[in-house]
C-alpha cells in the first residue's frame, strides 16, 4: 500500500512550516509523527498534495515545567512523556503515554499531532481532558492558545485553521490532593482502544471529592466530559453509592457507535466499568498511593 | 487542486554504520527505501497498517515501524537493521538467545522482534514478564505463540548482564 | 514459566515397511528424538531468510489488482483505458479478456458443482467482495497502484448471501448454472441412530451451534513471481504455494500446458498454517499478465487487506437440530445432527472438507451410532482454504460441545463426562464407526497430566469459593485430535470420479561430487524445521552428525522430488517425508555400502558407518581400512574407471517414495481408512468472565499433546505452542466477521487484531509418547493442534456461565459477545436451545 503522490517540504522553523502551509494551501498537511496521517495515506484515505515535514526542526522535543504547567513541545512523542518526570508527578499523564499503541508508535507518535488529528479514538483528547489543557497554535497572525475544549470540534476537525499549526501543549498540573487514571480495554496494544475513560479526583480530605473529571473515550465523535457524572461526586464522599450514582451518570452519557470493537450497548457497559475502576485508583493516587495501572486487553 | 511536485529527494542515511544513499519519490516508505533501494530484505513488511512490526528498525536509537514512516523523514538518520546486529559473523547475544531459544519458526517476524527486543533490553536490563510483553506488543509473531520469544528475551538479557 | 512433564508409554510396534536396516549393520536412534538447534535459525535471525518479495528478476514488473467494493453484483463495465494511458504501464487484463484464454478450473465437487465457473478473475459478475475484476501490470508497485485507481468499474448490485441458513434458500443464486448454491450433500450414518435414539435414558436436544470464520494469516502475505518465457513456453514461478503439486494440475489445465512446463521453487516462507494452499487463482493472472506483457517476470505482493478478503478463511459450520441419546451413566450412544458447512463464493479445495471431519467421525469417544447430514453451500463471502484443523476442528468442536452440554445438562462434571466416553488405551488401535483406525493413544491419561497441570482439583475449590462472592469463574477441558497423513482416496467420497487416492512423499538423498551429503525434501516448510528432522533422520541413517547433512531448504520441482501429492499439509511431514527421506539415505546407505566392499575388499557385512579423522566414511570393523565420503563420491563421478559392471547401477543419488499403506475407501458406505496417524491434544483451562466488562480472562492454561515419537522435541514443543496460541486468539480475538451486505469488518489486522504477547496466556505444557505402531519411529505427524483452546474456552465459559442460563453456541466469544449472551440468558432466549427427555430406564445397555 503506497500513499498517493505528494511534495515534502521541509521546514526549517515553525515560522517556516506557517508560511509554507500559506504558500501551499488547504491542500498541505503538516506531518511531525505521523502515526496517524501516514496510516490514512497508505489507504488513500487522506491524500494531501504537499506534507511539511517538522521533524527536522530543533527544540521542540522538550518537556518544560514552568510555574506549575507542563509544557510539551509540538515534536514530544509519546515515548519522551512515558518515561518523564512529568508522568511520575501527573500519573494520568503515564497512564496514557504508556497505554498509546506499541513501543514503536508511541517512539514516533507526537502528542501534539495526536490532538491535531483529533481521532475520536486517540487517547490523548480524553486523558488531557481531564486535566486543564491548551493548546498552542501559531498562525500567520501569530499565536493564540486556545483550550482542549474549544479546541477539538468534532471527529478529525478542530480549531486549526489550515494556516495554523500546534506548536505546544500546555497542562495545569493538578493540586496537591489530587489524583487521576487513564484506563481504556484495548483487545491488542497497537490497536484504538474499544473504550477508554478518564478520571481527575481532588479529594477534600481522606475520602471526600472536593472536584472530579470523568472523560470518556471512544465512545462517541470526539471525547466525552460526563458531567453529570462529576456533579455525582463533586462535594460528596466516595461511597460506593455515590460512585454507583457517577458510574450510571458516564454510561448515559456515552453516545457509541457499533463496530469491529464492540457493539454500541456493550461499549456503554464497558466504559461504565473503566470508569468506576479509574475513579477507584484516582481516589487513592489522590491520597498519595503509588499505583501502578494499565490497560486491560483481550484474554488476559 | 495543485498538481504534487513529487519529484524525487535524495535520502541518506547510515545503515549499519554505513552510509547509503539513494534518489526516491517522498512517498516511498522507510521499508521500501530500506528493501528495494539498499537492497536489505531483511526488513519486512507484514500487515501495511501499522500493527504487526514485522517491519521494526531502529532509527536514531529508537524502534520505529518503518513501514509508517516516509523515507525523507529519516534523512540524516542512523538505521541499524537485523543485517546489522551481528558482528564480525559472531551473533549478537539477542540474536543467538532467539536462536537457542527456538524463539522463531517461520522467521518472517523475526528481524522486528529482535529490534524491539534490543530496545526493550536497552531501557530495561532485567526487564520483568510485564516488560517483556509489553514491549513486544507491537510485533506480531504467527508461529511461536510467544512462549519461546519470552524465553528468548530472558536468555539475551541474562547473557548480556555477564558482559 | 512453562512447566513440563513427559511421560513416555510403550506402544505397540509393528513391522513397519521401509523401516528395516539393510546389509551393512544397523542405524541407532541417536539423533532422533534430540531437541537439537534449528538449521534455519542462524541465517533467519541474520536477515538472511530468503523470502519471495526477496526475489527479483530482471526487467521485473508488479501486478496490482482491481478488487470488487461488492458481495454480489453484475459487472457492467470495465474501462481500463485511463490506466493504460497512466506513467509506467505495460498492460491492464481484464477478467472477460482472460475467460478467452483459459480454461475455467477444475472442480473437485460432483453433479451441479462440476457446473461453476471458477475463472481466475472476475469475468461477468462477483461473488465475494474483493474478488479480482481486472489487474494493471506496470514498471513499478507505486506507477502500478497509482494506475489501479484509474480503472473503472460499474456494477449493479444483487442481493448478497452471507449466511449458511440464507445460502440453503436457493433465494439468490451466485452460480446460477449450479441451480442452487447447495454445493454438496451427503448423509453419513453408522450404526442405528434412530433405534438408539428411542431406547436411550437420555435424549438431549441441542440448538444451533455455530462455529466461525477466521483464518491462518501467516505473516507474510501470497507473493507470486511468474515469468512465462515465450521462447520455451516454461512458466517458471517463485512463490509460496504450499501445496505445489495441486496448484500445477490446477494450473496446467486451465493454462493449457505440459504440467512439466511449471516450475515452482520456494525457500523460506513466512508462515503459512494451510491458508496458502489456494493462491493458485493468483498464480495463473500473474503468468498471464507475464505473457502478455511478453515475456518479462510479474511479482505480485499481496496486501494484507487483499489476503483478508480475498486469500482464502477457514471453514464456517453451523450444527442444527443435534439429537444425543445417553445412557443412565451419561455414556454418548448416539448423535443425530444436521452440519451445514459454508465455503463462500467457490469451492476451490472444497468440497474436501466435506469428509476431511469424517477423519475424526467421533472425536475421542466411543460413540458407535452417528448420523451427520452433511451440507456445504456457496455464499458471497471469501472462498476457504484449509486453515490449521482444517475441517476436523470445526466437527470436534462441535463433539466437545456436545459433551460439555450434555454433560452440564445431566450434571456430570466435564472431565468424568470425558474419561467415562473416551475411546480406552487398550482398545487402541481402535476402529471408527466409519472405518478410520486410530493408531494409539491414551486420552484419559493425558487429561489427568492437563489437570495437574493447571491445578485442576485447587481451582475446583476456589471456583466454588468465587461463586459464593458472585464471580463467575470456569474450567474447561477440550480433547481434540490432530489427525495426520490423509488417504486421498476419502475425496472419492465426496466424488466417485475424483482420480485421486492414497498419500505418497519423495525423498532424495545423494552424495555429490565431493562428498557433501546432500538432502532434497518433498514439502514446502514454513517454519516447521523441515531442515532440521530431516538432518536428524539422515544422521542416524548413517551414523554422521546433523551438521555434516546439508539439506536444501524450500521445494523446487528441479529437484524433482515430488508426486502429485507433494505439499505441506496435513500433519504428515514426521511421518511421510521423514519416511521417505529416510528411505532415500537407506539406499544411499546400500549403494555405498556396496561400494566401499569392492573399494576396501571386505564384505558388506564387516562394514560400519560412521566419522572418522577424514570426515565421514565406511570402514572394516575392527581395522584401521575405510574410506571417506569423498572418496567413495569420487569413485562414482569422477574417477570411475575400472569399476566392476555390477556397480554400475550405483548412482549416490537415491530417491524414495514413501507410499501409505491406504485403500480406496467404500464409496457408498462412506467408510475405510482416511487417515495414517492420530495426534492428540488434551488441553485444560480456567477462564474468568469479569462481572463487569464481561471479558474472559485466562487464569490459567495447560496443553498436553501426544504426537507418538517427537523427532525434535524442541521443533514439537514450538509447534504446540503454535497452534496454542492460533486457536487462543480464534477463540478470544480473530473473528472474519460480514456484516449484511457481505462487506468483511475485519479486513486489516487493526480490525483482525492477531493474537499478540499481551494477550496469550503462559502455557503449561506437558507431553506424552504413544508409539504409533503404523509409522517408521512411532511418530504421528502434528503441528495443526486441532484447535484444542477453541473447545476448551468454550468450555470453560460454558462452566462460568451455566449457572446463569447461557449456552456458548458460538465458537468466537468477547466481552461483547458474552455481555449480550448474559442479556439473552436474562430474556430467557436460551429456553429451549437445550432440550432433555429423560426415559425412565434404558431398556438395553449398549
Amino acid at each position: 500500500m503506497y500513499a498517493a503522490p505528494f511534495s515534502y517540504f521541509r521546514a526549517a522553523s515553525l515560522q517556516e512550516a506557517v508560511k509554507l502551509l500559506q504558500e501551499l494551501g488547504e491542500d498541505a498537511r503538516v506531518i511531525a509523527g505521523g502515526q496517524s496521517l501516514i496510516p490514512l495515506m497508505k489507504m488513500r484515505m487522506a491524500r494531501p498534495a504537499a506534507l511539511i515535514d517538522i521533524n527536522f526542526i530543533p527544540g521542540l522535543g522538550d518537556i518544560h515545567n514552568s510555574k506549575g504547567e507542563l509544557r510539551f513541545g509540538a515534536l514530544v512523542r509519546h515515548a519522551d512523556l512515558e518515561h518523564s518526570a512529568a508522568g511520575v508527578t501527573v500519573p494520568i499523564l503515564h497512564d496514557c503515554a504508556a497505554g498509546i499503541a506499541d513501543v514503536q508508535v508511541r517512539n514516533q507518535g507526537t502528542i501534539g499531532g495526536s490532538l491535531a488529528e483529533a481521532d475520536p479514538s486517540g487517547d490523548w483528547g480524553t486523558a488531557l481532558l481531564a486535566l486543564d489543557t491548551s493548546v498552542v497554535c501559531l498562525g500567520p497572525e501569530g499565536e493564540r492558545t486556545v483550550p482542549l475544549e474549544e479546541f477539538i470540534k468534532d471527529a478529525y476537525t478542530t480549531a486549526l485553521t489550515h494556516e495554523e499549526i500546534v506548536t505546544e501543549v500546555r497542562v495545569k498540573a493538578p493540586p496537591k490532593g489530587s489524583g487521576g487514571a487513564h484506563l481504556a480495554f484495548k483487545r491488542s496494544a497497537p490497536v484504538y482502544p474499544t473504550a477508554s475513560a478518564s478520571v481527575q479526583l481532588t479529594l477534600a480530605d481522606h475520602n471526600t471529592c472536593k472536584d472530579a473529571r470523568i472523560v470518556l473515550g471512544c465512545v462517541g465523535l470526539t471525547a466525552i466530559r460526563a458531567k453529570e457524572a462529576e456533579a455525582g461526586l463533586r462535594g460528596k464522599p466516595l461511597d460506593e453509592k455515590n460512585i454507583r450514582t457517577a458510574v450510571d451518570a458516564a454510561r448515559a452519557a456515552a453516545d457509541p457507535q457499533s463496530d469491529m470493537r464492540g457493539s454500541a450497548d456493550y461499549k456503554r457497559v464497558l466504559v461504565g466499568a473503566l470508569v468506576k475502576r479509574a475513579i477507584g485508583i484516582a481516589a487513592r493516587r489522590a491520597r498519595g498511593e503509588s499505583v501502578d495501572a494499565g490497560h486491560e486487553y483481550a484474554g488476559r | 487542486m495543485n498538481m504534487p511536485d513529487a519529484k524525487k529527494i535524495l535520502v541518506r542515511v547510515r545503515v549499519n554504520g554505513v552510509a547509503r544513499e539513494a534518489e526516491v519519490e517522498p512517498r516511498t516508505l522507510l521499508v521500501e527505501f530500506l528493501r528495494e533501494h539498499l537492497n536489505l530484505t531483511g526488513t519486512h513488511i507484514g500487515c501495511d497498517t501499522t500493527y504487526c512490526g514485522a517491519c521494526t528498525v531502529i532509527l536514531n536509537g529508537r524502534t520505529v515501524k518503518s513501514c509508517t514512516l516516509f523515507a525523507p523523514m529519516a534523512d540524516g538518520g542512523e538505521i541499524t537493521t537485523v543485517e546489522g546486529l551481528a558482528k564480525e559473523g559472531k551473533l549478537h547475544p539477542v540474536q543467538e538467545a532467539f536462536a537457542e531459544c527456538h524463539g522463531l519458526q517461520c522467521g518472517y517476524c523475526t528481524p522486528g522482534l529482535l529490534l524491539s527486543t534490543m530496545q526493550l533490553l536497552k531501557k530495561y536490563p532485567k526487564p520483568t514478564e510485564a516488560q517483556i510483553r509489553k514491549g513486544i506488543a507491537g510485533n506480531t509473531c504467527r508461529c511461536t505463540g510467544y512462549q519461546n520469544v519470552f524465553k528468548s528475551i530472558r536468555m539475551a538479557a541474562a547473557e548480556m548482564e555477564k558482559r | 514459566m512453562a512447566a513440563k512433564a513427559i511421560i513416555k508409554k510403550k506402544g505397540k510396534r509393528g513391522p513397519v515397511k521401509g523401516s528395516s536396516t539393510n546389509g551393512a549393520g544397523n542405524t541407532a536412534s541417536k539423533w532422533v528424538g534430540q531437541p537439537i538447534r534449528r538449521k534455519e535459525e542462524n541465517r533467519l535471525v541474520s536477515g538472511k531468510g530468503i523470502f519471495v518479495d526477496d526475489e527479483k528478476m530482471p526487467g521485473m514488473l508488479h501486478i496490482r489488482f482491481v478488487r470488487s467494493s461488492y458481495a454480489h453484483a453484475k459487472i457492467t463495465r470495465v474501462d481500463v483505458s485511463k490506466a493504460e494511458k497512466s506513467p509506467g504501464v505495460v498492460c491492464t487484463l481484464t477478467g472477460s479478456e482472460i475467460k478467452r484464454q483459459v480454461q475455467p478450473f477444475i472442480e473437485i465437487g460432483p453433479g451441479g458443482a462440476q457446473k461453476i465457473a471458477d475463472y481466475p478473475m472476475a469475468v461477468d459478475k462477483v461473488v465475494f467482495q474483493g474478488e479480482p475484476v481486472a489487474a494493471v501490470v506496470a514498471e513499478t508497485r507505486l506507477a502500478a497502484e497509482d494506475a489501479a485507481e484509474l480503472i473503472e468499474v460499474d456494477y449493479e448490485p444483487l442481493p448478497p448471501v452471507v449466511t449458511a441458513e440464507d445460502a440453503l434458500k436457493d433465494e439468490s443464486l451466485l452460480h446460477p448454472a449450479m441451480g442452487t448454491n447447495r454445493n454438496w450433500h451427503g448423509v453419513f450414518e453408522y450404526g442405528d441412530v434412530e433405534k438408539t435414539l428411542k431406547q436411550a435414558a437420555h435424549v438431549v436436544h441441542i440448538g444451533r451451534l455455530h462455529f466461525h470464520r477466521f483464518s491462518s494469516t501467516p505473516l507474510e502475505c501470497n507473493v507470486i513471481l511468474a515469468n512465462w518465457d515465450p521462447r520455451s513456453g516454461d512458466i517458471e514461478y517463485h512463490c509460496n504455494n504450499t501445496f505445489p503439486s495441486f496448484a500445477s494440475q490446477f494450473l496446467a489445465p486451465a493454462l493449457g500446458v505440459r504440467i512439466d512446463q511449471i516450475h515452482m521453487k520456494s525457500y523460506d516462507i513466512g508462515g503459512g498454517f494451510g491458508i496458502k494452499i489456494t493462491s493458485y487463482p493468483y498464480m495463473a493472472v500473474c503468468a498471464l499478465a507475464s505473457r502478455k506483457a511478453g515475456g518479462r517476470a510479474v511479482k505480485w505482493v499481496e496486501t494484507r487487506i487483499e489476503h483478508m478478503q480475498a486469500s482464502a478463511h477457514g471453514n464456517e459450520r453451523t450444527f442444527l437440530d443435534t439429537r444425543v441419546a445417553l445412557d443412565k451413566n451419561g455414556i454418548i450412544l448416539a448423535i443425530d445432527s444436521k452440519h451445514v458447512d459454508d465455503c463462500g463464493a467457490f469451492p476451490r479445495y472444497e468440497p474436501l472438507g466435506c469428509v476431511i471431519w469424517a477423519q475424526v467421525l467421533p472425536a475421542t469417544y466411543r460413540v458407535k451410532n452417528i448420523r451427520i447430514d452433511m451440507h456445504q453451500v456457496v455464499t458471497n463471502k471469501c472462498p476457504v482454504g484449509p486453515n490449521r484443523g482444517y475441517s476436523r476442528m470445526q466437527h470436534l468442536w462441535f463433539i466437545e460441545r456436545v459433551i460439555d452440554i450434555c454433560g452440564q445438562t445431566l450434571g456430570i462434571p466435564a472431565d468424568e463426562m470425558r474419561v467415562r466416553n473416551y475411546i480406552r488405551k487398550n482398545e487402541m488401535p481402535y476402529k471408527t464407526p466409519n472405518g478410520c483406525v486410530y493408531d494409539s493413544g491414551d486420552y484419559a491419561s493425558m487429561l489427568a497430566m492437563a489437570k495437574t497441570l493447571v491445578g485442576w482439583d485447587d481451582w475446583k475449590k476456589k471456583q466454588t469459593a468465587a461463586r459464593k462472592e458472585g464471580r463467575w469463574i470456569g474450567l474447561g477441558i477440550g480433547s481434540t485430535l490432530d489427525s495426520g497423513t490423509n488417504n486421498f482416496g476419502q475425496a472419492r467420497i465426496i466424488n466417485p470420479d475424483a482420480p485421486f487416492s492414497g498419500q505418497s512423499k519423495v525423498g532424495i538423498v545423494k552424495l555429490d561430487i565431493y562428498g557433501e551429503v546432500v538432502v532434497s525434501m518433498g514439502s514446502v516448510p514454513q517454519g516447521q524445521g523441515h531442515e532440521t528432522s530431516a538432518s536428524q533422520v539422515v544422521a542416524d541413517a548413517l551414523n554422521i552428525t546433523p551438521d555434516l547433512v546439508n539439506v536444501r531448504p524450500g521445494f523446487d520441482t528441479a529437484h524433482n522430488a515430488y508426486t502429485g501429492h507433494t505439499g505441506t499439509y496435513a500433519s504428515q511431514f514426521a511421518v511421510t517425508g521423514l519416511t521417505a527421506i529416510h528411505g532415500a539415505a537407506m539406499k544411499l546407505r546400500k549403494e555405498l555400502s556396496r561400494l566401499a566392499a569392492w573399494k576396501l575388499q571386505a564384505k558388506e557385512k564387516d562394514l560400519e558407518f560412521g566419522v572418522g579423522a577424514q570426515g565421514p566414511e565406511v570402514r572394516v570393523k575392527g581395522t584401521q581400512k575405510a574410506i571417506n565420503y569423498w572418496a567413495l563420491a569420487n569413485l562414482v563421478n569422477v574417477n570411475n574407471a575400472g569399476m566392476p559392471e555390477e556397480l554400475w547401477d550405483i548412482t549416490l543419488n537415491c530417491r524414495h517414495v514413501f507410499h501409505a499403506n491406504f485403500q480406496i475407501p467404500d464409496v457408498k458406505r462412506k467408510y475405510g481408512n482416511l487417515t495414517l496417524t492420530y495426534a492428540a491434544q488434551v488441553h485444560a483451562a480456567v477462564v474468568e468472565v469479569d462481572r463487569e466488562t464481561f471479558q474472559p480472562k485466562i487464569l490459567a492454561y495447560a496443553c498436553v499433546d501426544d504426537c507418538g515419537k517427537a523427532v525434535n522435541p524442541r521443533i514439537v514443543e514450538g509447534q504446540v505452542h503454535g497452534a496454542a496460541a492460533h486457536g487462543i486468539g480464534a477463540a478470544l480475538l480473530e473473528n472474519c466477521a460480514y456484516d449484511s451486505d457481505g462487506n468483511l469488518l475485519a479486513a486489516t489486522f487493526s480490525d483482525y487484531t492477531p493474537i499478540t504477547a499481551v494477550n496469550i496466556p503462559d502455557l503449561l505444557c506437558g507431553h506424552m509418547e504413544t508409539l504409533s505402531p503404523f509409522t517408521l519411529n512411532g511418530a504421528k505427524g502434528m503441528g495443526e493442534g486441532g484447535a484444542a483452546p477453541i473447545h476448551t474456552i468454550c468450555a470453560a465459559l460454558q462452566d462460568a456461565l451455566y449457572p446463569s442460563g447461557v449456552i456458548i453456541d458460538d465458537s468466537h466469544n468477547t466481552g461483547d459477545s458474552l455481555f449480550r449472551a448474559m442479556q439473552k440468558a436474562e430474556s430467557g432466549g436460551y429456553t429451549g436451545m437445550v432440550r432433555v427427555e429423560h426415559r425412565r430406564a434404558s431398556r438395553r445397555r449398549f
